[in-house]
């Protein structure tokens, strides 16, 4: 009896510690050490395999610890309509399944945690900050439209390589320089070898008429990422096709965000602490999964929750942290004093 | 507020008037603290500095806050952390006087908001602090058409913009822009400049009031209740015009004797007293009249969902980035997305607010309190009634206003209401 007492009376410490805690700090260091991780692990010779749901880019040749599964998926369906039903169907289908069980596990918190290209923005948003520059906000209807291309890309993904092996709709087969063709266009090709001292994807292939068209586009977007990043936080992961096929797993995966519709006043101080814009984490008063397609999973909307059990983090049904107004009024005041010092 | 009202018979009768109100004000007060104070048993040791501070503010000693400016506020939609901001301290002027009442009721239909017409009566009679601003929410018709009629008696009311809806992206944006414009307005009624750093102390200060509320408000919930819920508005009400730093101390010493009584074993009430949820039209002292009755007849109040105490400081601030472009809109959300002010349509959230009260009070029944005159809260009752009646929860709707007239009337209603609870608890007992 006295030891189940006391089993309680420690859980609840350790949950009051919890929730009292500071994500943000936490996934500050933890974005760190995921971001090293994923462009220097290669050195160490860590191979994760190529279904890794983050931009882990091949790119970063030496430095990747496994490879990205948009740049994978794109390999593995240039293949001809015959060669499906076969060894090489097979080895789409395990990639599939590997890419899945992955994602079960973390589900979009690979976004929000792992993801090198995300630290990146969030370390532009930083600077940002730093410089006292206020962030530019979009219209409500424009956001909504953005939101969609991330999907359409990813179509364009399977259909670029398949077009590349078959003919598609009696179409002439694409050129084969149109091979990975998003990574041709993906910030993380030029971003991230920059970490290991490699520049040499900012460059212009002349080589053929497609090469040079790509190559040229990948330079502009990634102008574009910089630009978007400062102005806008994650402005790049609205159009990440990675982001629209984490989506998959959303509803199974063990790693969740829950919300308490009852216990929510709609305050919205979770849409304002939501770096991706969504909404219906302050307004949808209905649904327990709340993980929305454009969610990263960084739980700064939990942290910014003054409400007792309204948010809530589980991993198998196990609360991580939840949201309280003792947590919310702790950091809120640190916050506060940071600044006095 | 100094120069002479416009258009008025004569200043004799003005001065008259003022007088008479006084001194009627400060009877209603101190009749209204007497049952406070005299009445109850267990009033907490900490209460008295609460009590204390309206009687000094009703006797009408001067109230100066270290020489800082006042800016008056007329609604919960006002941001108090803007105007500390701008180095002024907000004081909110919704007077509670049957006293006034009649006087405002010369410039207003018969039919109006008690509330509105006792803040009016004030205005036009000069008995409110000086203040550099007074800002007026446009919330309800009654208190638009107010805000027009005092700008005739005073040349400092500024309209503060309130969308009527709340829900959409483009309510919000319109009220944060109202909001940035009128932090300019106040810059320049202050001659103080917001910056950064003395919005984030705003906003820090109110919070820290704030969190001293929130703990009592969860003392609150405690089976036994500690503290009576008269006190509670008291508490609250001082909030309206008191030094805050000074209060958020005083609440919290308070806070730390109810901690006290659990530990002892202390309660308010009787152990089988209706635990009951106010709501509706806000409960301004000395017009305490509902509170008083409702726990003089043997129940306690031991949540409520007004805009005189509760929803006045439960919502608090989170602002993303600390730099004025995100504490103001910040700022500006915390006013207006969690209100459930009737003035917005719809108003689902003050539904679902009671509906979650009621289940974390352990409340037996809600007592919804409508001034005469005040359409919102009037035509939202019977919606709320009928939420609150398909969950179990039994609801007393009752019309009154700041004349001590019909307290016979609504005791009568009131006691067959509770005894009807207490029957229900009873047989629950049994079953």
């Amino acid at each position: 009896m006295t030891t189940s007492c006391e089993n309680i009376e420690i859980m609840s410490k350790l949950r009051s510690f919890l929730n009292n805690g500071d994500v943000g700090r936490f996934r500050f260091w933890f974005q760190l050490a995921a971001f090293v991780f994923f462009i220097y692990g290669g050195y160490l010779y860590i191979d994760l395999g190529n279904s890794l749901p983050t931009f882990s880019c091949p790119f970063n040749a030496d430095g990747k610890p496994g490879v990205c599964y948009v740049y994978a998926i794109q390999h593995q369906f240039h293949i001809p309509w015959g060669q499906i039903i076969s060894w090489r169907g097979l080895g789409i289908l395990t990639g599939f399944l590997t890419f899945l069980a992955w994602l079960l596990v973390f589900n979009k918190a690979w976004c929000g945690y792992a993801c090198p290209l995300g630290t990146v923005q969030d370390w532009i948003t930083k600077l940002r900050q730093k410089m006292g520059i206020a962030y530019s906000t979009y219209s409500e209807g424009g956001f909504e439209k953005l939101k969609k291309v991330k999907y359409i890309l990813l179509v364009l993904l399977l259909l670029i390589p398949l077009g590349m092996s078959n003919s598609l709709l009696g179409l002439p087969k694409f050129s084969s320089d149109l091979s990975v063709a998003f990574c041709k266009l993906c910030p993380s090709r030029t971003v991230l070898p920059v970490f290991t001292g490699d520049l040499s994807q900012f460059h212009i292939d002349f080589s053929t008429r497609t090469s040079m068209v790509m190559t040229t586009l990948g330079l502009i977007v990634t102008g574009g990422f910089f630009v978007g990043a400062f102005v806008k936080k994650r402005f790049f992961c609205f159009f990440c096709p990675m982001s629209a096929l984490h989506y998959l797993c959303n509803k199974f995966a063990f790693l969740r965000l829950t919300k308490d519709g009852s216990k929510c006043t709609r305050c919205g101080d979770c849409y304002r602490a939501c770096d991706v814009r969504i909404k219906a984490i302050a307004d949808d008063v209905e649904s327990t999964n709340i993980v929305k397609d454009d969610c990263m999973m960084c739980f700064k909307c939990v942290a910014a929750c003054p409400e007792k059990g309204a948010l809530e983090v589980k991993f198998l049904n196990v609360p991580l942290y939840t949201s309280t107004d003792e947590g919310f009024i702790k950091r809120q005041q640190k916050y506060s004093e940071e600044e006095k010092s | 507020m100094s120069e002479t009202p416009k258009n008025q018979p004569g200043q004799d009768r003005l001065a008259r008037m003022q007088k008479t109100v006084k001194v009627h004000h400060a009877m209603e007060a101190k009749k209204a603290l007497l049952v406070i104070e005299e009445e109850f048993p267990d009033n907490p040791e900490g209460m008295r500095y609460f009590y204390d501070k309206l009687r000094a503010y009703t006797e009408g000693k001067p109230f100066v806050p270290d020489g800082k400016k006042i800016v008056g506020t007329l609604c919960i939609h006002v941001p108090d952390e803007i105007i500390y901001a701008a180095g002024a301290v907000p004081v909110r002027l919704c007077s509670g006087a049957y006293a006034s009442d009649q006087v405002g009721a010369e410039f207003m239909p018969a039919k109006s908001c008690p509330l509105i017409k006792s803040t009016l009566g004030k205005i036009y009679l000069d008995m409110i602090p000086d203040s550099v601003m007074i800002v007026n929410p446009t919330t309800c018709d009654q208190k638009r058409k107010f805000g027009e009629i005092s700008g005739e008696f005073s040349d400092k009311f500024y309209m503060l913009e309130v969308p009527p809806t709340k829900d959409s992206e483009e309510a919000r944006e319109y009220w944060q822009r109202v909001v940035k414009r009128f932090a300019k307005a106040l810059e320049k009624a202050t001659g103080t400049k917001i910056t950064r750093k003395g919005m984030k102390a705003a906003i820090s200060k109110v919070r820290e009031a704030q969190a001293q509320y929130r703990r009592f408000h969860n003392l609150r919930k405690h089976p036994q209740p500690l503290i009576w819920g008269k006190d509670a508005f008291i508490v609250a009400n001082t909030y309206f015009f008191d030094d805050i730093d000074q209060w958020t101390k005083a609440l919290g010493w308070l806070n730390t004797e109810l901690e006290g009584r659990i530990a002892s074993g202390k309660s308010v009430g009787k152990p089988n007293s209706p635990r009951i949820i106010m709501s509706g039209s806000p409960s301004i002292f000395p017009n305490m009249k509902m509170p008083l009755l409702v726990e003089q007849l043997g129940a306690v109040i031991v949540a409520d969902e007004t805009c005189s105490s509760n929803r006045l400081l439960y919502d608090m601030v989170a602002a993303d980035e600390s730099y004025l472009y995100d504490m103001i809109p910040a700022v500006a959300d915390r006013y207006l997305k969690p209100c459930t002010c009737p003035n917005f349509s719809p108003n689902t959230d003050r539904e679902r607010k009671l509906i979650e009260m009621a289940k974390t009070f352990a409340a037996d029944g809600v007592i919804y309190q409508a001034f005469s005159g005040c359409q919102l809260y009037e035509m939202e009752s019977r919606r709320i009634g009928k939420v609150l009646e398909s969950h179990g929860i039994p609801m007393l709707y009752l019309e009154t206003d700041y004349s001590p007239d019909d307290t016979g009337q609504l005791s009568t209603r009131i006691e067959a209401f509770l005894e009807s609870i207490k029957v229900r608890k009873r047989k629950g007992a049994v079953v």
